[in-house]
């Protein structure tokens, strides 16, 4: 991917390898105060939570095998949503 | 003690010793890197809380950007003040209302990420309305 300040959107679409409990969504929200001005959604059936909001994305209830799709738009949008899905999909110590 | 250089640090207030350190530890985990510091039980360990124990606690996780107080419940709310009343114009302390778990972790979340106290603050306070599930 190559590097771009340009405002933009990317979606990516990932399935969890494991429940999207506390430490993946604090991670989702460190990674959202580290790019403020980029906006990171996620979806999951009818739940939805900004990745901001640390307690929304945990009250989404996504257990493994949950299809999650990630909005993201802003600043690196591209970036940040790779990110995103790493975090989504990262097995408990290495990424998967 | 995990420390943030410069970050706004929380102080977590419960009549349980247990409580507060369990409390730190998991929202610590959570936050990755926020610094969070438990002040529960009393002087000598009971149930109940101490003024003493949260200024030290205060003076524990303040790193030059304010400190948030998170209480667990009544009288933890008038140690606190009593606390912020002796040290009046000496500490950016600050007392919030906010539900005792998921508050924590929403203001270390904050906290961590580098947001100023008013915005750790104010996540604390959106947690009331926070569905668990």
């Amino acid at each position: 991917m190559p590097p771009s300040s340009d405002d933009g959107a990317a979606e990516r679409v990932v399935v969890l390898p494991k429940p999207l409990h506390a430490r993946p969504a604090g991670q989702l929200a460190r990674l959202a105060g580290r790019h403020k001005e980029t906006t990171i959604q996620l979806v999951a059936g009818a739940k939805k939570a900004n990745a901001r909001g640390v307690l929304a994305v945990m009250a989404m209830g996504a257990v493994t095998g949950t299809e999650v799709t990630l909005t993201v738009t802003g600043p690196d949008a591209e970036a940040v949503a790779d990110e995103a899905a790493g975090i989504l999909t990262a097995a408990e110590a290495v990424d998967g | 003690m995990t420390e943030g250089l410069g970050l706004v640090g929380i102080v977590l207030v419960s009549h349980s010793a247990a409580l507060a350190e369990g409390a730190a530890e998991l929202v610590q985990q959570i936050s990755g890197g926020a610094t969070v510091v438990p002040a529960g039980g009393t002087d000598d360990g009971g149930l109940g809380t101490s003024t003493a124990r949260i200024e030290a606690a205060i003076d524990d996780a303040e790193a030059g950007s304010g400190v948030l107080i998170i209480p667990d419940l009544g009288s933890a709310v008038l140690s606190t003040r009593a606390v912020l009343a002796d040290l009046a114009g000496e500490t950016t302390a600050r007392l919030v209302d906010a539900p005792f778990v998921e508050g924590a972790v929403a203001a270390a979340v904050a906290a961590g990420g580098g947001a100023d106290l008013d915005a750790v603050a104010a996540a604390a306070e959106e947690a009331r309305d926070a569905a668990k599930f």
